[in-house]
């Protein structure tokens, strides 16, 4: 009996230390129970650890910077910018193509990864909120309250981005929801204004593009520049049928600002007030908020912030777009590839004796000069001559295959950068204040009223003559002043522009619905998620 | 003098094995397998069927063991290194099993578990034999290591009562033999003036993918010393090696050193063995080998082959950016250096002749640095590497084996536990911003900056248990009955899960044993045997999927102070289990003729069920796309056939020929499954390998693909009906519309089709081997047919429009091509036959007055890769056809040269 007892305590003595040998005790990382146990470690590790994705560096993950995320599908599939193919260069399995001539396929693997990328950051703000919770829960005398909003309003930015792109996505706000059929665009449009607002007394007012305890963070003038944009295009945004080529109209549209029911322009106005009151001015040059340090902008509203040492944030449009040659004069290297298209260069009036002063600052054509103002030349000796009229999807058999199109500029060549330039000190600008100026005027004429003031503080600045604002000069104004700022997709499907035929781009069968405003949901994530439904357009 | 000195085939288990030497040269000493084999598997039992293919002869002028059976032994597949020597790119035994990885069998040296790297520890001088276990309950032993099959190495051991000492050596070149057709230097110049381009011309011809090459040299020497009594015996040597590779400033060298001690204790109660197994590796390697070959065959040929003497430095030209100048490149310094050490110890007490127990305990080390330095003329501002892995494995177990003779019942019992703790670590480092080349990775603080991105280290210890017993029962001799019950624990898998039950049976019947059969006297052996079983793999995922971790994932700005965050960066599966393969397996071996003709034959089907991957899954309501699960399943079947003849057996005069084959099929079952109640579903499409290089980049450039319900790795392609002018003077790949929308779309799934598979159907091995009174010769023959090949190389060097920028093949301008869509039209068979090698060699017949001092001299001559028949139109069609990774079945630019090594070889016996 006695031996037996001494064979259980044996055993079970085995059988513990079994179970313990078998337990993974991690020491290159942390459970994520135990990552948090003070506001600090709160703060880093739910809230600032979501600024990490705001830029990246692989290919469609980043609201900018990257190639084939969010800012290309925003760009080269609109009349502002092209990617052609150069001889063996950018043929690319007739990616750029497809973007350009909006045959970019249900199968898609850069809208399936941006998908997934706004997705990714949409789950990790839902698991810092339930992380903020279980910590206020075991620590009560901790106001959560502003981690919450700073989350929250993070997640909604995402779900603007996601109802931008996709029109009906799945609302997901916890981590365990299992059901995850698509939400109208107009839910998700309410969803997201009303997240926002939430937030927007929680948030501080600092500016976030500048250093501090702010930097790079989503503060109250980045809500309410957000929330002037949804309002602003409020009428596609609440459109749960966009191929029926009927919008409601943006006075019908009603918000609640500060317990006041206005309508969408009217809202646009009034969250573009409130960013004004926060203090942001034009600068006087406009090539100060895309210098290397434009850290300093009084301009910039949200910014990515950008330190080759620091962070891994990447840009690389300025390293894809440059020639070779133009590249190696800056020590930097260059894939020669984007170019401004034919209806941009006709916007800026590009080789006429009027040509908007802004093209200078934005492109890069004909003869260009290195670093000590000598003619980028060559191999054969003879100068780099940019044709920025030569550009086409295919420039394949072009003499000027190499040297067609006009040049991304905008920000200022930044020497020490590394990575081939992609690691550049110019903080990257999502947001700034020029577009609230415009944003402010377009409101005001579809409101009926005068937008001239607005319009003409962006135009003076750069010295070109007023003009009065309408619709059709508020479109080409903001071509100039935001160009490749990524906006150009959502500004012409406001226009109901998106759509029409341009210089080689004729127009799809049926796109004249409207159903290319949209992407397709990517066949892959239909086939993993059987509750999504395709976007109406798009076969499976 | 060697009597038999021709191919030793070893069928059979321990204790019957048929084919013996039957006087054994005095090179190899008569030390025999069958002592070996006893010595390093004291316990296995009678009935376990192995498959020992030694060849003797040409051991010792190969620089890998495994060399030394490639071809010879069915279902074993060995892709050589390709840039010649001494490294194994991969090694298969009965195909692909797991997606995941673990598909390298398990090395056991000694005792000593391992992986393939563990391989080039062991000069093959000093292989005793291998023996290869493909079955389920012959791997049972090995638990779910021995998952993908194991190779079992043993080592010469010391002989009792005699003192030796051996030298073999041998020096050849390794030369390179074929490069791709490009145009010259003066074409290029001429198709540039015809059509009007503007080129940076230098005047010269070069060809760079000669310039890059170079004759290797290659020598290794390897000593032993042998000695023993009675009751101990001792085999210590040394070895080196140094080869260089077909390309310039590669090179690998190796430093081995073996030992082995055995002694018995109280008259033979207790037996002791130690051995100790140590060496260096070095190699000088390619930093991107399709950078490399693709600079090589397209850079402007109108460069120097020399340094600028102006500039003092490479010309370059920045046009071509997915390329650089050749040489410049070779400037790359790539070097890694590993330095491993095994010990091992086992202590067996030999209760009585049928109870034994032993105790076995083994350590090993391994540790890789890496040190990297791109100057700052082959990448801006320079740029160094340096990283240090390592790899330390303890493991110990404790065996007893039991005996009982009741008439014609024999039982034997066997017992196994066993416990296993792995750690690996390494750190690495980034240093960018050189000011200057002089001091390379020597000195890290010439480099201004350090990304944070640059800098990291790591650390996982994944723990293993084990238990196993065993009952063999044989009845009359000529029944067997085998049953294997192993449990298996590893850390790795979820709560309640870590523990995996693995049973194994199998019956075998000798039929020559019974008396009906006494009449048939021509037949010495007719076996049948059957088996099923089930092992477990976990070898292929890291440790701490099932845990809800998080790791430094960025750094953001906290007020002006820069701070690391912490962050998810992968989905955590709590409910990771066991993946398992189910083998069943039927085969027969048979002798006749006084084994003059030997025949095996095995049929195998194995299922591979909760299969280990990580699948892609739906971003909601998963954070990430992929999750490591188990869900989908795959099967593998085959079939493997062995012959060997012994055409001529004279005193002067013997011939014998082998030839294996081997006939393997897999298919992907299944990737849906059942994740925490809810069906998860894969894609039915989803790409594998993808083209590369400038205008590859993403788009529709996918060319290998897992599709569920073929094989792994099929060719899904458009197909291409022929040339079309492109109107604009040349002409591009007209592809066909086959789904009948009356648009092409080369999207997945769209207008694509399967074209066929990236792994080979059918393997062939075949050696022939002579022998002419002290002369010998030796030819093996290798092939694989039934797969394909994309040959990218072709697709992006055809197309005029990478000109000026990019060289294209000298038939490029004729056809006119403008275009590199992926299609079918470069898909081509890979079938090939290859003359892995001939060695001549001559038993130098000494008179007795010198063998007082020398017992024994040979002398042989080798030719490696002596020639490759194929169909394929690429450089080589020996790529990788068997790994599932970025570059299964494709031809993309990044071949090394095909080559040939000239060997002479020494052999000395003091």
């Amino acid at each position: 009996m006695k031996n037996r007892m001494y064979l259980f305590i044996l055993l079970s003595f085995l059988a513990t230390s079994c179970d313990d040998f078998l337990t993974e005790k991690p020491t290159n990382s942390i459970l994520a129970d135990e990552a948090i146990n003070s506001e600090k470690e709160l703060y880093l590790n739910t809230v600032a650890t979501l600024y990490n994705h705001i830029g990246e560096y692989e290919d469609s993950k980043g609201l900018m910077g990257t190639g084939r995320g969010v800012y290309d599908l925003n760009t080269f599939t609109t009349d502002e910018a092209i990617m052609p193919t150069r001889g063996g260069d950018w043929y690319d399995g007739g990616f750029w193509q497809g973007l350009f001539l909006h045959q970019w396929g249900v199968n898609n693997t850069a809208i399936q990864k941006t998908w997934e990328y706004l997705y990714q950051v949409v789950m990790n703000c839902n698991e810092s909120l339930e992380s903020i919770q279980r910590f206020s829960e075991s620590h009560p005398i901790v106001n959560v309250a502003p981690y919450q909003a700073e989350v929250k309003a993070i997640r909604a930015m995402y779900y603007y981005y996601l109802l931008d792109l996709f029109g009906r996505v799945p609302l997901v706000l916890d981590t365990k929801q299992v059901d995850l059929e698509q939400s109208e665009r107009s839910e998700l449009f309410k969803f997201v204004v009303k997240e926002l607002q939430a937030a927007l007394p929680l948030l501080s007012i600092s500016p976030s593009n500048r250093p501090g305890d702010y930097y790079g963070r989503l503060t109250r003038p980045v809500a309410y520049f957000l929330l002037a944009k949804l309002a602003l295009n409020a009428e596609v945004y609440a459109d749960n049928n966009w191929t029926d080529g009927q919008r409601l109209s943006g006075k019908k549209i009603f918000f609640t600002v500060n317990n006041m029911q206005l309508n969408a322009w009217q809202t646009t106005i009034a969250y573009c007030d409130a960013i004004e009151a926060l203090g942001y001015r034009l600068e006087n040059k406009y090539t100060t908020n895309f210098q290397v340090y434009n850290e300093i902008s009084s301009e910039n509203i949200f910014t990515i912030p950008m330190d080759k040492m620091l962070y891994t944030n990447q840009m690389i449009y300025l390293f894809r777009s440059r020639h070779y040659k133009h590249a190696q004069a800056y020590g930097l290297g260059g894939e020669n590839g984007s170019s401004a298209t034919i209806e941009a260069l006709n916007t800026f009036g590009y080789a006429t004796d009027h040509v908007d002063p802004r093209f200078d600052f934005c492109y890069f054509s004909d003869k260009v000069y290195d670093l000590k103002g000598k003619p980028v030349v060559l191999d054969d000796g003879s100068p780099l001559v940019y044709m920025p009229r030569e550009v086409d999807v295919d420039i394949s058999n072009s003499t000027y295959v190499k040297t067609a199109g006009a040049r991304m500029k905008k920000y200022e060549i930044d020497k020490n950068a590394m990575e081939d330039g992609k690691l550049m000190d110019n903080d990257i600008v999502l947001y700034r204040y020029a577009d609230v100026l415009l944003m402010k005027s377009e409101a005001k004429v579809r409101q009926g009223m005068s937008g001239d003031v607005e319009l003409n503080l962006v135009r003076s600045r750069v010295g070109v003559a007023p003009i009065s604002a309408t619709l059709e000069t508020l479109l080409q104004e903001r071509q100039l002043e935001l160009a490749w700022e990524g906006w150009r997709r959502q500004d012409l499907i406001r226009f109901n522009r998106f759509t029409r035929s341009y210089t080689s781009r004729p127009q799809l069968l049926n796109e004249e619905n409207g159903y290319t405003t949209v992407f397709p949901i990517s066949s892959e994530t239909l086939k993993m998620n059987i509750q999504l439904k395709q976007n109406p357009g798009y076969s499976h | 003098m060697i009597k038999r000195c021709a191919m030793i085939l070893v069928f059979g288990g321990l204790g019957f094995s048929l084919y013996s030497q039957d006087t054994p040269s005095k090179v190899q000493p008569k030390d025999s397998i069958f002592n070996a084999i006893k010595k390093t598997t004291p316990f296995q039992s009678e009935f376990s069927f192995k498959d020992a293919y030694t060849n003797q002869m040409d051991r010792d002028r190969h620089t890998n063991p495994l060399n030394i059976i490639a071809g010879s032994v069915p279902g074993l597949f060995i892709k050589r290194g390709k840039n010649g020597p001494a490294v194994l790119d991969a090694v298969r035994l009965r195909g692909t099993t797991s997606l995941t990885g673990g598909n390298d069998p398990l090395i056991i040296v000694d005792g000593v578990l391992g992986g393939l790297e563990m391989l080039s520890s062991i000069y093959p001088s000093d292989v005793q034999n291998i023996t290869i276990l493909k079955d389920a309950f012959e791997t049972a032993q090995y638990g779910s290591r021995g998952a993908s099959g194991v190779i079992v190495v043993t080592t010469k051991k010391g002989v009792k009562g005699k003192t030796q000492v051996n030298y073999t050596g041998a020096v050849g070149i390794i030369s390179p033999y074929k490069t791709l057709d490009m145009l010259s230097g003066d074409e290029y110049r001429n198709l540039a003036k015809e059509k009007g381009w503007s080129i940076l011309d230098k005047g010269l011809n070069t060809n760079f993918q000669k310039e890059i090459q170079q004759v290797g040299i290659e020598q290794n020497h390897h000593v032993a010393f042998i000695g023993g009594n009675n009751t101990s015996n001792y085999r210590v040597s040394i070895g080196f090696m140094d080869y260089q590779g077909v390309i310039i400033n590669t090179n690998t060298k190796n430093f081995i050193s073996n030992m082995n001690m055995d002694q018995d204790f109280f008259g033979g109660l207790v037996n002791c063995e130690w051995g100790m197994l140590g060496n260096i590796l070095k190699n000088r390697k390619l930093l991107d080998e399709q950078k490399t070959f693709y600079s090589a065959a397209t850079f402007n040929p109108t460069f120097p082959n020399h340094i600028n003497p102006e500039t003092g430095g490479w010309d370059k030209t920045p046009m071509a950016n997915q390329i650089t100048n050749p040489l410049a490149w070779m400037g790359v310094n790539n070097r890694d250096m590993t330095y491993s050490l095994g010990t091992h110890g086992r202590l067996v007490f030999n209760w009585n002749d049928d109870f034994k127990s032993a105790f076995f305990g083994a350590y090993t080390y391994s540790s890789t640095k890496d040190s990297q330095y791109q100057p700052t003329y082959a990448c801006a501002f320079g740029k160094a590497y340096r990283s240090e892995r390592s790899q330390e494995t303890l493991l110990a177990n404790f065996t007893t084996s039991f005996k009982k003779k009741l008439g014609i019942h024999l039982f034997d019992f066997y017992l196994l536990g066993e416990i296993q703790d792995e750690i690996y670590s390494g750190f690495n480092t980034t240093v960018t911003n050189f000011s200057s080349d002089i001091m390379g990775y020597d000195n890290l603080s010439l480099g201004a900056l350090r990304p944070w991105e640059g800098t990291g280290s790591f650390r996982e210890e994944p723990h293993q248990l084990s238990l196993m017993g065993r009952v063999n029962y044989t009845l009359a001799n000529r029944y067997f009955l085998n049953l294997n019950a192993r449990t298996d624990a590893s850390s790795k898998f979820g709560v309640n899960r870590k523990w995996g039950f693995f049973p194994s049976t199998s019956l075998a019947w000798m039929v020559t044993e019974e008396e009906f059969m006494k009449k048939f006297e021509f037949i010495n052996k007719l076996k049948f045997k059957i088996g099923y079983g089930l092992s477990g793999n976990q070898s292929g995922i890291s440790s701490y999927n099932t845990l809800n971790l998080m790791y430094p994932n960025g750094v953001v700005p906290i007020g002006v102070t820069p701070v690391v965050t912490l962050g998810k960066i992968r989905n955590n599966n709590p409910n990771l289990k066991w993946e398992v393969k189910h083998t069943f397996n039927i085969g027969t071996e048979m002798a006749f003729f006084n084994d003059r003709v030997l025949l095996s034959m095995d049929y195998y089907s194995s299922k591979t069920t909760d299969m280990l991957y990580n699948y892609d899954v739906s971003v909601p309501p998963f954070s990430f796309n992929t999750l490591l699960a188990n869900l989908g399943s795959m099967r593998n079947t085959g079939t493997e056939i062995a012959l060997g003849f012994s055409l001529i057996q004279k005193k002067d005069l013997e011939l014998n020929v082998n030839v294996n084959m081997t006939f393997q099929q897999n298919k992907l079952l299944s990737l849906n499954g059942n994740y925490e109640g809810k069906m998860l579903y894969g894609p039915q499409y989803k790409a594998i390998s993808k083209l590369n290089g400038a205008g590859f980049h993403g788009g529709y450039n996918n060319i290998v693909y897992q599709v569920v319900g073929q094989p792994l790795g099929v060719f899904y392609l458009p197909h291409c009906k022929g040339l079309v002018s492109d109107g604009r003077g040349g002409y591009k790949y007209d592809v066909a519309d086959l789904d009948g929308d009356a648009k092409v779309n080369l999207e997945d799934s769209k207008d694509r089709y399967v074209a066929g598979q990236a792994m080979p159907k059918a393997f062939l091995g075949s050696n022939v081997s002579l022998r002419y009174k002290s002369f010998d010769l030796s030819v093996q023959v290798n092939g694989a047919f039934g797969h394909k090949i994309y040959n990218g190389t072709s697709l992006s060097y055809m197309n005029m429009n990478t000109l000026p920028d990019y060289n294209v093949l000298s038939g490029a301008p004729k056809q006119k091509i403008q275009d590199q869509t992926a299609t079918d039209c470069w898909l081509e068979k890979g079938d090939y036959l290859n003359f892995d090698y001939v060695t001549l060699g001559w038993n130098v017949p000494l008179n007795v007055n010198v063998q007082k001092y020398i017992h024994a001299l040979r002398l042989t001559m080798t030719v490696d890769n002596l020639a490759t028949i194929t169909g394929y139109t690429g450089l080589t069609p020996i790529i990788n056809s068997t790994t599932v990774d970025g570059t299964l079945g494709l031809d993309d630019k990044n071949s090394y040269p095909p080559y040939r090594t000239f060997t002479f070889g020494l052999s000395v016996n003091f």
